[in-house]
């Protein structure tokens, strides 16, 4: 039923819907693909002669769909419905919003079949052919154009830190795109030896910490005050957390390159920064905890909020024990296992993927004037996410620990298939979990942006 | 060779990072820092409260994909159950 009360510009939100429906839709297929290849390590024979489905072919196609499908366009979904709020005025142009959603979702195809096609320039978190990264460039250029021009035509002259985080991620991704995939080199994308190493790893971790946290940080910023209707306990803070973000995390990609004889004083500001990075993010944890402070009822009682704040706790963990990885001595035991594996999982789809979740949910019934189409399934896949996660966690840092000492010791990789296969299946059990939470909520996405919704719980 | 590479975009990062920075302290981004708490709060649209409509059709619907994902989630547990019981064989 319509509600006179929303006020619903002209543009009507064309953008954030797309987004809203690229990122629910890309879920399912990410999750599938995830699935796939959870399979594939229980079963390898499973895909026998099916070359396009091959593992090697279906992770990079998951994990790039997963950042550039799912997450990241779920949080540039919130982001383009709070930005103009925030500032007081209306998205600079839709037009060139909806634009970037045909683009992106035309690069995600891209994506797809050049990966399964076995088009690939084989760097982790950088696959993409060329022509597929100069697209991911122009549409983070599309989308920086519109919210520069959007912050040009402000009505609020002080801009909230939600639109800062939401900024720079645009920025600093557009830069560290071009330099991670040496994007000067068509033929290769790569330099040679080490130095490309350092690189990858320079911008592979900055997709992480300058794309999804910003991009998370600015959707929690601006949800929770919402949700439990009190303001930011302290914006002097969060403005330090940010800046501290900036200064911090672009120091730490060598951590991934702890064992590679790499430069030691290049090993040395990885690691400091690593722990230093208890600094941007207490300093964004205390300030989203001390708002909800007293108020998790209304945390509770809106599916939005619920799946931000799990986020949060997420962050608290996944930050933590990042920092305690990039300690040397620990890394010896975690490093190339499926600890790392775990740790993924809890910062891309427990982090940033609930707070994509929730940003998109928390939206949904501002940008149709409608309420959610069920709160009910909403409430299901926020458990099923939770549960899958938890889950992932639990199970793959077992793996991971059993690897990683046996390693240690001497033991041969094959000799310890049969130990772990266990856990592949209980790990695949869990994806299928996600999956399914995936298709319930582009089910109920679709259905609250299209359909009149009905009371169903 | 890629030290150009890099010190460009050092350079580039630093010089955009310390003109946004002196462009903020100028325009007096971090002054007003007690409004600037309550920005998300302002002008809120509730869109939360609005009368909902009850269906027949959609709460048989809403059972119908719940059977479907319990169908799945007993497809996770089943396959869990095989793998305990025939965990000594592999
Ligand atoms: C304080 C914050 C964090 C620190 C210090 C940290 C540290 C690390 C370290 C040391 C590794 C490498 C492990 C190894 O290869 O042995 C790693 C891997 C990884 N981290 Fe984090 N992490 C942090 C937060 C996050 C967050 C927030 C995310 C996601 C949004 C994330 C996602 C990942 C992923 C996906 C990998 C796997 C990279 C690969 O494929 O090898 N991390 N992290």
């Amino acid at each position: 039923m319509e509600n006179q009360n929303v006020h619903i510009p002209a543009s009507g939100y064309r953008t954030a819907k797309g987004f809203c429906l690229t990122s629910a839709f890309w879920m399912m297929v990410a999750t599938f693909m995830g699935l796939l290849g959870a399979t594939e390590l229980i079963a390898p024979d499973i895909t026998e002669n099916i070359g396009w489905l091959v593992f090697g072919r279906v992770r990079p196609i998951h994990i790039n769909l997963v950042l550039f499908g799912f997450v990241t366009p779920g949080l540039m979904a919130a982001a383009f419905y709070y930005i103009p709020r925030l500032l007081r005025t209306e998205l600079y142009s839709e037009t060139l919003g909806v634009g970037t959603v045909v683009l992106w979702n035309a690069a995600l195809v891209g994506v797809v079949v050049s990966l399964a096609a076995g088009h690939t320039q084989g760097r982790e978190y950088a696959e993409l052919i060329w022509p597929l990264d100069v697209g991911v460039v122009v549409v983070f250029a599309m989308v920086f154009v519109n919210f520069v021009m959007t912050v040009a035509t402000r009505k609020e002259p002080v801009l909230y830190v939600s639109v800062w985080y939401a900024l720079a991620g645009v920025v600093l991704t557009t830069l560290t795109y071009c330099l991670g995939n040496i994007i000067w080199r068509p033929d290769t994308g790569a330099l040679a030896g080490i130095p490309d190493a350092i690189i990858l790893w320079f911008y592979g971790h900055n997709i992480f910490g300058l794309l999804l946290t910003p991009l998370s940080a600015g959707v929690a910023y601006y949800v929770i005050p919402r949700a439990v209707k009190a303001p930011l306990y302290s914006h002097t803070l969060s403005l330090v957390g940010f800046w501290a973000l900036l200064v911090v995390y672009t120091h730490i990609g060598t951590h991934h390159l702890l064992q590679v004889p790499v430069p030691t004083w290049l090993k040395v500001i990885s690691i400091v920064d690593s722990v230093a990075m208890v600094i941007p993010v207490m300093a964004f944890l205390i300030n989203i905890w001390y708002t909800a402070k007293g108020r998790l009822g209304e945390i509770h009682a809106d599916i939005g909020a619920k799946f931000v704040f799990t986020g949060t706790i997420m962050y608290f963990f996944v930050s933590i024990q990042g920092s305690m990885m990039a300690l040397p001595q620990v890394q010896r035991v975690t490093h190339f296992n499926n600890w790392v594996v775990g740790h993924a999982h809890i910062g891309v789809l427990g982090f940033a993927g609930m707070i994509a979740l929730g940003g998109l949910y928390y939206i949904l019934p501002y940008l149709t004037g409608r309420p959610l189409y069920s709160r009910f399934l909403a409430d299901f896949q926020y458990w099923m996410v939770l549960i899958g996660v938890s889950g992932f966690t639990v199970v793959l840092t077992i793996v991971g620990l059993i690897q990683g000492n046996a390693w240690l010791n001497g033991e041969t990789v094959y000799r310890l298939l049969p130990p772990v296969h266990i856990y592949y299946v209980l790990r695949a059990a869990l994806g299928l979990m996600i999956f399914s939470s995936a298709l319930l909520g582009f089910y109920n996405i679709t259905r609250s942006m299209f359909f009149e919704p009905g009371e169903s719980s | 060779m890629y030290l150009p590479y890099f010190v460009t975009y050092i350079a580039a990062g630093l010089i955009i990072a310390l003109a946004v920075f002196f462009w903020a302290l100028r325009n007096g981004q971090f002054r007003d820092q007690q409004r600037a708490r309550f920005l998300p709060l302002e002008a809120d649209p509730e869109a939360r409260g609005a009368a909902v409509r009850k269906s027949r059709f959609a709460r048989l619907e809403i059972a119908a994909l719940f059977f479907l994902v319990a169908a799945g989630l007993a497809a996770s547990a089943a396959v869990v159950v095989f793998a305990l019981i025939n965990a000594n064989r592999w």
